[in-house]
């Protein structure tokens, strides 16, 4: 008996993840804001944490519409260029 | 990597071992699917004048992919007949639409499923049922293509329970979730012909469905006694948010509300003027939030937003009605959107044709 495979059969895609920086110490900090509730200020908390112990500058805040939705990709290309490093998360 | 449509798994030549193949696969809902053999999946794309490599839908994050052939091979496993095939094809096309989310839908903790209205004559073609015993179970055609929803979400876009899939506690209708939207006795227009298709143009809409209330009423004889009870199960407080509702109302329900003249946007503007809870109300359970009282009374609000309240929805086109059901019962329901608010917009295709087309 044959079976045809459900999974997905479009092309592939190449994905890989960006290079982890060596170390955070002064880096640019962007925060990935998602709108839900108290995630401005657990994202802010976390953030403050970074320029307090690794001198980190806070340059961007940057917000989702859909907390859901991927983040738009020009959000996403702003942010590669104006920061190091983005923080998000959930919040709640 | 070049595109491969046909990859083929040689499995003995026993049924049961072959659905035994499939569990081992990961490739089921926890129920046994139909093997997907060759034929079957041929037969399903007879029923589309597409290419099988055609793409109706690509999940936002990981770009995985649905052509028409892996759509086929879900519908078969989901014991689809081959008929059923458009309007699984048009559901999808209908989710694949930006304002649906399907990623943010299926992934979320909320734990939404899609639910499928099927409008229009494609329905009653294929033996759906609009009738008793609406939500199931019993009926193939309803059951199958609502399981097949489920299973491209799980194989296709590999939105697995518990890795990409974090509902808290799950939803009966992620097995299936998939009615027909009854036109015998329905004093409405049919919502294909609301969405303005042309005639005999049937359609499937897609809401991001975050469960099931049942709404009893035995002894209201007045659109406002019926209605009534439905806003009241609207507004709970586990339930109320600026998100968009599907209330199916019983044929004796609507039978009340349009003897008496009522129509769907008459019955869609009690129900946003009556579906709300004060702002002190939210306060005291803790869900009240400025943002979204404000992006309800703000510059663009409804006429009918009353200040101080939060009612459900932003308008009252936000509120889906519609009739089905057994004849016998004063049971309607009401089902809300997935989880806080306005994160999936519900959506409708054509079934079985292309309206833009050249």
């Amino acid at each position: 008996m044959q079976l045809y495979d459900p999974t997905s059969s479009g092309p592939e895609r190449s994905l890989a993840r960006a290079a982890a920086l060596a170390s955070p110490d002064g880096k640019t900090i962007g925060i990935l804001e998602n709108g839900k509730l108290n995630a401005p200020e657990m994202l802010q908390e976390l953030a403050d944490l970074f320029v307090s112990r690794n001198g980190c500058i806070i340059r961007a805040v940057y917000s989702k519409s859909n907390a859901s939705a991927p983040a738009p990709a020009e959000t996403l290309a702003k942010a590669a260029q104006e920061v190091d490093f983005l923080i998000t998360g959930l919040g709640d | 990597m070049p595109f491969d449509s046909h990859r083929i798994h040689d499995v003995p030549d026993d049924l049961l071992a072959a659905i035994d193949y499939c569990y081992e696969q990961g490739w089921t809902d926890g129920l046994p699917v139909i093997p997907p053999v060759l034929d079957r999946v041929h037969a399903t794309l007879a029923y589309e004048g597409r290419p099988p490599e055609a793409v109706i839908a690509t999940h936002p994050a990981t770009g995985l992919q649905l052509t028409l052939h892996a759509a086929a091979v879900n519908a078969v496993m989901a014991g689809c007949l081959p008929e059923y095939f458009p309007v699984l094809v048009a559901a999808f096309e209908a989710m694949d639409k930006p304002g649906f989310n399907f990623h943010g839908s299926t992934a979320s903790t909320g734990g939404s499923a899609p639910l499928l209205i099927v409008s229009g004559p494609y329905a009653d073609a294929i033996g759906m049922n609009a009738d008793v015993n609406l939500f199931g179970p019993g009926n193939r055609a309803n059951a199958t293509i609502g399981r097949a929803t489920r299973l491209i979400l799980r194989n296709v876009f590999q939105m697995i329970p518990g890795i990409s899939d974090k509902s808290t506690q799950g939803n009966p209708g992620k097995y299936s979730f998939c009615i027909a939207e009854r036109a015998r006795g329905n004093p409405w227009p049919l919502l294909c012909q609301q969405q303005d298709y042309p005639d005999g143009v049937s359609s499937v809409t897609v809401f991001a469905g975050g469960g099931f209330c049942n709404i009893e009423n035995h002894g209201g004889n007045t659109p406002e006694q019926i209605l009534g009870s439905v806003a009241d199960a609207m507004a709970n407080y586990g339930c109320i948010t600026l998100g968009q509702s599907v209330v199916v109302l019983a044929p004796e329900h609507m039978r009340i509300v349009a003897v008496a003249g009522w129509t769907r946007q008459d019955s869609q503007q009690f129900l946003f003027s009556s579906a709300k809870r004060s702002v002190e109300g939210m306060q005291a359970v803790g869900k009240y939030r400025d943002v979204e009282y404000d992006k309800q009374h703000g510059a663009e609000a409804h006429a009918l937003a009353e200040a101080g309240y939060v009612h459900r929805g932003l308008t009252p086109d936000d509120i889906l009605i519609t009739m089905g059901g057994g004849d016998a019962g004063g049971h309607s329901c009401f089902i809300p959107s997935w989880s806080r608010g306005r994160g999936s917009i519900m959506q409708h295709k054509p079934i079985g044709v292309c309206i833009d087309c050249a």
